[in-house]
């Protein structure tokens, strides 16, 4: 007791050095994880096919140049470092000399040459080829170091890389060359070949999908866990039921409307959720074919929304977005307006520019030629996708009706809502969550006026141009007053009617360890392990 | 009696013909394109326009239905438009967990029925017989997805994973996949939950068909003599009563399996059984056509052949039915 505070230090630094050797040792090796999907998987080709439940595969069988943490920070991956000119037009990773595929064919320059070129191929089909607008060419400069050369200098190139449609996933060329698309898509564990930590063993449509963990994996010591079993078990009820009984270990995404149940429930289940980078719209029809050709170049305004007077009247003052997020997500999610969603980088709340008022929604109405005389009626379509859509759709009826406007609900399923929705198909207002966004950026493939996913269908270039410049922009400081500049020009125009983020919620067993929870964006089990 | 079952099963091919007939037009007929689901972000008309082509959706569809017959005459059932896996492959591996289920929810009707209704018409109008009616009628009431939801309920969740909720164990030997450990106790465990939840409600109906037939044949002269020449009443109601009683209950219960193959749909997704029936509402929700021709081709394949077989069970009930 003579030296409390070294005697205190002491300890301090023994317990820390005890609680290293602790963590070091506490990560257990081996065992199966048991892993829920609430939809089923579509399809396995990685640079192909939809769907999250296909990228959250990828993510563990896949890997790629750099990845990005939850805080947004690039760290390698298969490159171990990269660098960037000063014009910002070239990109040269240098990659790591131990990475290998799954069939143990080397990963190098002339691989990430290959896949690039394969996603911008037009004949791939690559649902990420508009990602790599901005790419002119690859060139492999020895076989370590491979260089991306832009078009023009692209901000958010680093970005597109680690997480657009959550990132790029290197194939074995070998693979590639040996199978057919079809074999891909079917996940065919000889032909789903990359050199992610875990390697596709096999996958069975509506029963199971295994992957073990591979061996050769470039990071020594990981992945913890030998397999990881994924299947799909759709219903909440049974989702809750099978966490209760322990059968799960995970579950990869959760409905938020049995959240506090589940929580009840299992006191020491780990629920997981975080920045909404999902939004909930209620998107407006802005114009229609006008010679009633779907996806036809010539264009008239919609007979209902393509009056911006109509789309502020409903989309700005007439829907009250704090009662639809009370009733529709128990109050867990974010009333939102900005064409980004709240949990996205450089997004700016500008929701305080559309106040829920009725009666200057119906004074809007009435300038626009809507009132008792000539009543304003809509479709508002949503689909069966997911049950609080069609909530949120019942309370904007509801709240719509208030304002003098009558709103006939259309609730089809999701195939018939994509024709709709994606190919011009007729509709005035639909509610839906669309894909979840790490940067602003990420939005042109939904939002600019050549995008096929512009369900808004708006013709107006200068959304085109706040992309480009946003973009463009390397200064980050600059890039943040376009995109507030961005966002207020959206609420004045309402192209994209943001009702509230979309939260998402994951659900881990107590016992199982070392997951970082990021969104849909990467659901990873790289140093997941099993505490029991 | 081998005519008459060759015979039958050339019959059935018109009626199974003319129901995939009826489901491709209906397929085609209702709004949605699979080509949007599978092109997903990266449509653009041009490659819709090509892979509508590839899959040769672009031709009128009685000719598609031609091309798809002409493929099932050589054993080709297609490819899933979405998943790019064979359809016979994935219908090979669903259908066993499919025949499971169906057969031990009807064992599971007849288990209830048989005794239910032999008890309500020995003793017709007492307490036991109004018992039985009753739980006929509740039975008859409740939906599968509501019985199917109590059972996991109290079952999986209130008693702590005594049965598991979800998912399947295979049969020793019957297992389709590389990574899988087939189990009797284990299939056993999981069936039970599904298969009440299916076969309660067709307990009830046989339950109630059953005892009205059982009324009517105790009433018999043959009935009466049997009793008069001192046969004991559990052959007379067993080996005599029940197995007459069981005509009109066997014919029902073949037609029965077309409700079992729809209940199948919703009891399978409930309890996320990897069978025929999420098989194919999965199919019919994203227009995957191939997946869902192969979904009615077999499911009215299976209709016809349980039919067959029911049909000839009646001359193993009654010796005086003979087939030619």
């Amino acid at each position: 007791m003579r030296h409390p505070v070294r005697n205190a230090a002491t300890l301090i630094v023994i317990a820390m050095m005890l609680g290293g050797v602790t963590v070091a040792h506490a990560q257990k090796r081996g065992g199966t994880l048991r892993v829920a999907y609430g939809n089923e998987i579509a399809g396995l080709d990685f640079h192909v096919t939809a769907g999250y439940e296909m990228i959250w595969v990828a993510t563990n069988v896949g890997c790629g140049l750099v990845s990005i943490t939850p805080e947004g920070k690039f760290i390698p991956d298969a490159a171990e470092s990269w660098q960037i000119s000063p014009d910002g037009l070239l990109y040269t990773f240098k990659l790591r000399n131990n990475v290998v595929f799954h069939d143990g064919t080397k990963v190098d320059a002339a691989a990430v040459k290959f896949n690039i070129d394969r996603i911008m191929d037009p004949a791939t089909r690559s649902s990420v080829r508009t990602f790599y607008e901005a790419v002119h060419s690859v060139e492999v400069l020895d076989a370590r170091t491979v260089q991306i050369r832009l078009k023009h200098p692209y901000a958010f190139m680093l970005h597109m890389l680690a997480a657009y449609r959550m990132g790029l996933v290197l194939y074995s060329p070998a693979a590639i060359q040996k199978y057919s698309p079809e074999d891909r898509r079917a996940g065919k564990p000889e032909a789903t070949i990359s050199c992610g930590p875990f390697r596709l063993i096999e996958w069975v449509k509506g029963n199971q999908l295994v992957m073990d963990r591979f061996d050769k994996y470039f990071e020594p010591g990981l992945p913890y866990l030998d397999r990881v079993i994924i299947r799909t078990i759709k219903d909440p009820v049974t989702q809750m039921a099978a966490f209760k009984a322990g059968e799960v270990d995970f579950l990869a995404d959760f409905s938020v409307d049995h959240v506090d149940t589940l929580r009840a429930q299992n006191p020491n289940a780990q629920i997981m959720t975080g920045k909404e980078t999902t939004p909930m719209v209620a998107m407006m029809k802005v114009t229609v074919p006008a010679d009633g050709k779907p996806m036809s170049k010539n264009r008239a305004p919609h007979p209902i929304f393509g009056d911006v007077r109509v789309r502020k009247a409903l989309g700005c003052y007439g829907i009250d977005r704090k009662e639809i997020v009370k009733l529709a997500f128990k109050g867990q999610a974010t009333p939102w307006l900005g064409i980004i969603p709240p949990g996205t980088q450089d997004t700016v709340d500008v929701t305080s520019l559309c106040p829920y008022d009725p009666a200057k929604a119906k004074a809007l109405l009435a300038e626009a030629g809507y009132g008792p005389q000539k009543p304003l009626t809509l479709e508002l379509l949503t689909n069966t996708e997911k049950a609080v859509f069609n909530v949120i759709a019942t309370v904007i009826k509801e709240q719509v009706a208030r304002i003098g406007v009558t709103a006939n609900i259309r609730l089809v399923d999701k195939v018939s809502w994509l024709n709709t929705a994606t190919q011009d198909g007729p509709f005035d207002m639909y509610v839906e969550d669309l894909a979840s966004l790490l940067v602003v950026d990420q939005n042109a493939y939904l939002a600019a006026s050549t995008a096929a996913w512009n369900s808004a269908r708006h013709t107006d270039t200068k959304v085109d141009d706040y992309f480009a410049r946003y973009a463009r922009e390397m200064d980050s400081a600059k890039r943040k007053v376009i995109a507030k500049e961005f966002q207020e020009f959206s609420v004045e125009n309402l192209y994209w009617n943001t009702i509230s983020g979309s939260p998402f919620y994951q659900v881990a067993q107590p016992w199982m360890k070392g997951y970082t929870y990021q969104a849909e964006f990467k659901v990873i089990y790289r140093k997941v392990w099993l505490d029991r | 009696m081998r005519i008459y079952i060759l015979r039958r099963l050339a019959e059935a091919v018109p009626t199974i013909l003319m129901i995939t007939l009826v489901v491709f037009v209906m397929m085609r007929s209702i709004p949605g394109d699979p080509v949007v689901a599978l092109l997903g972000d990266a449509f653009t008309e041009e490659d819709a326009a090509k892979v509508r082509n590839e899959y040769g959706l672009d031709k009128p569809i009685l000719v598609q239905y031609g091309l798809w017959l002409a493929k099932l005459a050589q054993g080709d059932w297609g490819t899933s438009i979405l998943s790019g896996r064979p359809v016979l492959k994935d219908v090979l591996v669903r259908l066993p967990v499919t025949l499971e289920l169906i057969v031990l929810s009807m064992a599971v009707a007849l288990a209830i029925a048989i005794p239910a209704a032999i008890i309500g018409a020995l003793r017709q109008n007492t307490w036991a017989d109004y018992s039985a009616t009753t739980i006929a009628m509740i039975g008859v009431s409740i939906p599968e997805f509501f019985a199917g939801v109590l059972l996991l309920l109290v079952f999986s969740v209130a008693l702590h994973g005594t049965l598991p909720s979800s998912g399947w164990v295979y049969l020793p030997g019957t297992c389709p996949m590389l990574v899988c450990t087939g189990s009797v106790w284990a299939n056993m465990m999981h069936v039970v939950m599904p298969a009440v939840a299916l076969g309660i409600g067709r307990a009830a109906l046989l339950t109630r068909l059953l005892r009205a037939s059982m009324l009517e044949v105790i009433r018999t002269e043959y009935i009466t003599t049997a009793r008069a020449k001192g046969l004991a009443e559990k052959p007379v109601v067993l080996k005599h009563a029940l197995k007459n009683a069981l005509i009109p209950t066997v014919t029902v219960m073949g037609l029965q399996v077309g409700f079992l193959i729809g209940g199948a749909i919703v009891v399978e997704a409930l309890f996320a059984m990897p069978g025929l029936g999420s098989f194919g509402i999965d199919a019919i929700i994203a227009r995957d056509y191939q997946q869902v021709q192969g979904f009615a081709l077999i499911t009215a394949f299976a209709f016809v052949v349980i039919n067959l077989i029911v049909d000839l069970t009646y001359s193993l009930l009654d010796p005086r039915i003979r087939y030619a």
